[in-house]
């Protein structure tokens, strides 16, 4: 997992990222910053429940992704289904380039999780 | 201090805290920065910088100090504004939002008549109903307060606030029973919500229902499976549906909507114009539709209701995952995306297609926002 983070974080834009489990316990985290591990994981897995509820009555389906964009940074969170992958990129990254490779790092992140 | 220190000395110093803030934020870098923005004269900036540090260091006491300064004067800013609006364009959102600023200054007496006022207006409207039940929760005048939230629930079915509010008075005055409905109403837009799920719990327990009993057989539930089944018999196509904002007042007042309501009106019908768009909606600050553009099929109530609570959620949680105040949240589902923006004190969200074309979707909600403040 770490590896995957690692290459992850070497996007441009990427500050660091994380894989969660759906309880909210940290798997791997790599962040470049000083960052509260466990309470980003505690809140984005409690994050994602919430808001898949919403989706669902919404009749939107299954929610698979939630990118959040404050005043400092932006985050996407991924459900890849047996984990939560979390990124923190800069506000203005350009989110076509990363998109590609967040998606590749979802991929890889179920295939660990298989093993 | 030379030319340059001039020209670059307060972006240059303005920058060099915010790196450091990105490294290792502290109280004292919040109040350096917020004291550098205000010497540049950004007022706004500086009170946003007060805000996000008390929600990172809440147990700070100077940087508390100064943001509930900042926010008093923020308060009398739109207090004014508010109340000369009101003499020009007067609008039930209006009333309750004023009526909420004099609230929280602990103005009760002020608070009582403006709301008085608002609900003598705009009889129709929930919001001004809920800002007064709250006064009479304050004062512990159960009675008062529950028919203040009774008639804001009648009239709005959706919103959390008043629901929840209603539920607690019920528990209050030993019916414990009628709570856990309301509760359970709340759970049907806001699913999961650990603190209503806390509460009904509770309800139930006082009331001696089962508390493992199913929270999703609510009232709402059973008006929207009827509704929902009702459509489907009539086989009602699925036509647009469209709330104007100004409305109410333009019935109530015989005046013509402000300059600001016709661009939020156009706002929401340019937003549906482009390709793979569903539907915008407008809600403010209580969950209640100011504007909207939907197929006939969604329950803009209903619609209003969830998107106040996503965004409850998501900006109550922004600071704690590392990416500042909300602005911003895409939801992106199986079959569609919910972009939901913080348009001042209101909430846009638009409700689209996996394949809507995104640059032209921000553009335009960019445009939007644009429009909304130049008209401010």
């Amino acid at each position: 997992m770490r590896a995957i983070l690692t290459q992850l974080n070497k996007v441009q834009g990427v500050r660091g990222s994380m894989v969660i489990n759906r309880d909210g316990i940290v798997v791997a985290g790599e962040f470049a910053d000083d960052v509260n591990e466990q309470g980003i994981g505690a809140v984005a897995s409690s994050l994602l429940t919430a808001l898949d509820g919403a989706v669902k009555r919404i009749n939107l389906g299954r929610m698979t992704r939630f990118v959040l964009t404050g005043n400092e940074n932006k985050a996407v969170i991924v459900d890849t289904g047996p984990a939560l992958l979390f990124v923190l990129l800069q506000r203005d990254t350009n989110m076509g380039l990363v998109n590609v490779e967040i998606r590749d790092a979802a991929k890889q992140v179920v295939e660990q999780a298989k093993m | 201090m030379g030319l340059f220190d001039f020209l670059f000395g307060a972006s240059g110093k303005i920058k060099n805290l915010e790196a450091q803030l990105r490294v290792r934020p502290t109280p004292q870098l919040y109040l350096q920065l917020a004291d550098a923005y205000k010497e540049s004269g950004n007022m706004q900036k500086a009170a946003q910088i007060l805000k996000l540090g008390v929600s990172r260091f809440p147990s700070a006491p100077e940087i508390s100090r100064r943001q509930a300064e900042a926010e008093k004067v923020e308060r009398e800013n739109e207090k004014r504004r508010l109340t000369d609006k009101i003499q020009t364009h007067p609008n039930p959102i209006l009333y309750a939002r004023l009526a909420e600023l004099y609230k929280a200054d602990a103005e009760i007496e002020k608070t009582i008549q403006i709301c008085q006022a608002g609900i003598k207006a705009f009889p129709k409207y929930g919001g001004t109903y809920l800002v007064l039940g709250q006064i009479y929760i304050e004062k512990q005048k159960w009675d008062e307060a529950l028919s203040q939230l009774e008639k804001s629930v009648e009239l709005d079915k959706y919103n959390y606030m008043a629901l929840k509010l209603l539920a607690q008075v019920y528990m209050q005055v030993g019916r414990p029973a009628d709570a856990a409905r309301k509760l359970e109403d709340i759970l049907y837009f806001a699913p999961g919500d650990e603190a209503i799920l806390e509460l009904l719990k509770k309800a139930r327990e006082a009331a001696g229902v089962p508390t493992a009993a199913p929270a999703d057989q609510s009232q709402i539930s059973r008006e929207a499976a009827i509704s929902g089944g009702r459509r489907a018999v009539d086989g009602t196509s699925p036509n647009r549906k469209t709330i104007m904002v100004g409305r109410l007042a333009d019935q109530k007042a015989g005046t013509a909507t402000s300059m600001r309501d016709k661009a939020l009106n156009d706002g929401i019908a340019s937003l549906r114009g482009v390709e793979g768009v569903h539907g915008a909606i407008l809600v403010d600050q209580f969950g209640l539709v100011v504007a909207a553009n939907l197929d006939a099929t969604i329950d803009e109530g209903l619609a209003g209701a969830l998107i106040t609570n996503v965004y409850r959620t998501a900006s109550g949680n922004s600071v704690k995952l590392g990416v500042g105040n909300f602005e911003e949240g895409v939801i992106e589902g199986e079959s569609g995306n919910v972009h939901i923006v913080q348009f001042g004190d209101m909430i846009l969200a638009v409700f689209a297609a996996t394949n809507v074309k995104m640059g032209l979707l921000e553009k335009t909600i960019r445009d939007f926002s644009m429009a909304v403040q130049e008209r401010h």
